[in-house]
């Protein structure tokens, strides 16, 4: 199978082939990789590249970032099907200025710094999130309006949930 | 001795706490809240009680319902370990008053050192150098611009009632003074009920060294030598050591010396830790007391030997401290990583969740003082430590050597933990030549890591094209109907043993 790697800004090409029973051919933009990988334990695996041993911890999933950890190093990076790509580039992208502020974790929303239609500035702090005892203060990503205000001063959330809209 | 020990907590500490217990054949009573269920601290005592929901104030901040459950059970003393009602003065008196023994010191002793600015004028009294500032709580946003001038800028706002790192703001300037009031005032308040507090004169480049000292009901006291606490990201403790790189024989004396002076002007009892502030002359100023058993203590256990839980155990129970001054000696060299559930490559962000797989780290000098298993989940109500890992060796590059070996062999998968963060540490330059300050990890170490080179991003993709590929081939195979499989031969099922028929 053939897929676009993204690290940062540069593409790669990487096709995969399995070459016997955990054994792969890995080619990442022309140079083959020979490895031996198997699935160990939850998001673990032992790989064997030539004769040096990796543990690696692989997180995420196709066509969103992949963390991986190796030797305590996190690597951040995209991988896609081919075909997949080629389809996103023909389509548009999305509407430029609008930014929607996330809970980065499970916590409680302890104070909203803004109300709809207010005016910020990129970087301004608009909400405090407390999880596990800290205050955190979330910034907004654009200057622009508060377009909407998704939870309430004391409301419980998820990882993830949206919390308020700046267009 | 006592014949039954409550702990008013949970996680690694409780635990830590029963482990001291059932080495000296004393039964525990755990507490526990509504999430804790499946904890270790419940599953390690000898007796568990549901005490609330899961928020710690319907919970373990609960003073009537601890005291309730100790009466019940026949809990002859408490142990409160770290946190929650650790320092809490009203606590001590509610023991003291129903005949129960705090396993700590006197409410005396804890109102004193616990409203730092009281603990400043004690211990300023008796000599003991402290960083300038004021002495009083500080009410109005005009006075506190006034003071923070008056000392000049950078300072510190510090919550009267704090710990940990919570409402504690570092003002660089003017500006920021405003907003970095607000949240300190908001942390202080709902840690610790009271939004109170000072403002310090913020000294540069500090290094942060503690004493821990040890005293008993009949006046003795020893120091058990310092811990360089050092490295800390938002003020918070994450890398502990003794001993200090920077500190003498000399300095090591007059340290403890003045520790066991502060201790004996409160009449303390029990463990306790002071903590100084150490400028690049090397001279020390009183930082505060924290008037409990530490999180950092395992690092002076494993180069003195002592047991310090058992220690408090004992003088608690009334015995005179088992150890003089001239038996304590620091034997190698000992370094605690703090393992906590956030995430060190989204800004610590915290990152509770349930643990997938774990593997814990073993072998020669290695200590792991955990609260979790495998299949826990780690809720979002309470600190997010995981546990602590120690590492000793005969000197401070085996125990670096050791510790960096002890994290790469420790796996925790399902939530983001600090392991790789403190794997980064133990192979950065500065920390392993012992060149660093209190601000080391956020002006220094992040932007050293922002400019190296990864070394196996080949390896990571490679790894990760494999899962892919793999994911979507069992798609693949899912998605074909299903007389593409074949259908399964009668003839196999009636071979299978257990499934022929009789006769």
């Amino acid at each position: 199978m053939n897929y676009i790697g993204t690290i940062g800004e540069k593409e790669v090409k990487v096709a995969v082939r399995e070459t016997g029973v955990a054994r792969y051919s890995v080619t990442i933009d022309g140079r083959e990789h020979l490895v031996d990988a198997h699935h160990v334990q939850s998001s673990v695996w032992s790989v064997l590249y030539g004769d040096a041993s990796f543990e690696v911890d692989v997180q995420g999933k196709k066509d969103e970032e992949f963390e991986v950890l190796i030797a305590g190093d996190c690597y951040k990076f995209t991988l896609m099907n081919e075909q997949r790509k080629a389809l996103m580039r023909s389509g548009g992208k999305g509407a430029a200025g609008k930014a929607m502020v996330a809970s980065p974790m499970p916590g409680k929303v302890v104070k909203l710094l803004v109300s709809v239609g207010e005016e910020v500035k990129a970087d301004q702090g608009v909400i405090v999130v407390e999880a596990m005892k800290m205050e955190n203060e979330l910034k907004a990503a654009v200057t622009g309006t508060v377009k909407e205000i998704f939870v309430k001063e004391g409301e419980v959330v998820e990882s993830g949930a949206k919390l308020l809209l700046v267009e | 001795m006592f014949k039954k020990i409550l702990i008013a907590n949970r996680g690694e500490i409780a635990v830590r706490v029963e482990r001291a217990c059932r080495e000296m054949g004393i039964p525990t009573v755990a507490v526990y809240s509504e999430v804790d269920r499946h904890a270790l601290h419940v599953r390690y005592a000898d007796e568990a009680v549901l005490i609330g929901p899961p928020p710690a104030s319907e919970s373990y901040l609960v003073i009537d319902k601890i005291i309730d459950v100790a009466k019940k059970s026949g809990a002859e003393a408490i142990h409160p370990g770290y946190g929650f009602l650790a320092e809490n003065p009203r606590f001590a008196d509610r023991c003291e008053k129903e005949k129960i023994k705090l396993i700590g010191p006197s409410a005396y002793a804890m109102r004193t050192m616990g409203s730092k600015t009281v603990a400043r004028k004690t211990v300023q009294a008796a000599g003991v150098p402290v960083v300038p500032g004021t002495m009083e709580p500080i009410s109005t946003e005009e006075e506190v611009l006034r003071i923070a001038k008056e000392i000049g800028f950078p300072v510190m706002l510090k919550a009267t009632a704090g710990g940990g790192g919570k409402g504690m703001r570092l003002v660089k300037e003017e500006g920021e003074l405003h907003s970095s009031l607000r949240m300190a005032k908001s942390e202080a308040k709902s840690a610790f009920s009271d939004d109170s507090v000072y403002i310090e004169k913020y000294i540069e480049q500090p290094r942060h060294v503690e004493i821990q000292i040890l005293g008993d009901q009949h006046g003795s006291y020893v120091h058990l030598c310092e811990r360089e606490c050092s490295i800390q990201r938002r003020h918070q403790k994450v890398i502990e050591e003794s001993p200090s790189v920077i500190v003498t024989p000399e300095m090591r004396a007059a340290m403890g010396k003045v520790a066991i002076e502060a201790a004996r002007a409160v009449r303390y009892e029990g463990a306790g830790t002071c903590e100084f502030l150490v400028d690049g002359k090397r001279d020390f100023y009183f930082l505060e007391m924290n008037t409990r058993l530490q999180v950092e203590h395992p690092v002076t256990e494993m180069v003195t030997g002592i047991d310090i839980v058992k220690e408090q155990i004992c003088v608690a129970a009334g015995e005179k401290l088992s150890i003089r001054q001239e038996d304590v000696r620091q034997t190698g060299h000992a370094i605690e990583c703090r393992v906590y559930a956030e995430d060190p490559d989204r800004n610590f962000f915290p990152c509770p969740g349930l643990i997938t797989s774990l593997r814990t780290p073993g072998g020669p000098g290695v200590r792991d003082d955990s609260g979790v298993f495998e299949r826990f989940e780690i809720p979002i109500f309470y600190d997010p430590i995981i546990s602590k890992l120690v590492a000793w060796g005969k000197n401070r590059t085996e125990a670096i050597a050791r510790m960096r070996r002890a994290l790469n062999e420790y796996v925790v998968t399902g939530v983001k933990t600090t392991i790789p963060f403190h794997i980064r540490v133990m192979n950065n330059r500065h920390f392993i030549e012992g060149d660093f300050d209190t601000n080391f990890i956020d002006k220094v170490f992040f932007k050293e890591e922002g400019e190296r080179i990864l070394e196996h991003g080949d390896v990571a993709m490679i790894t990760a094209a494999i899962q892919v590929f793999l994911e979507e081939r069992k798609h693949a195979m899912a998605q074909k109907p299903l007389e593409a499989a074949g259908p399964v031969s009668m003839w196999k099922y009636s071979t299978r043993p257990g499934m022929r028929k009789p006769g």
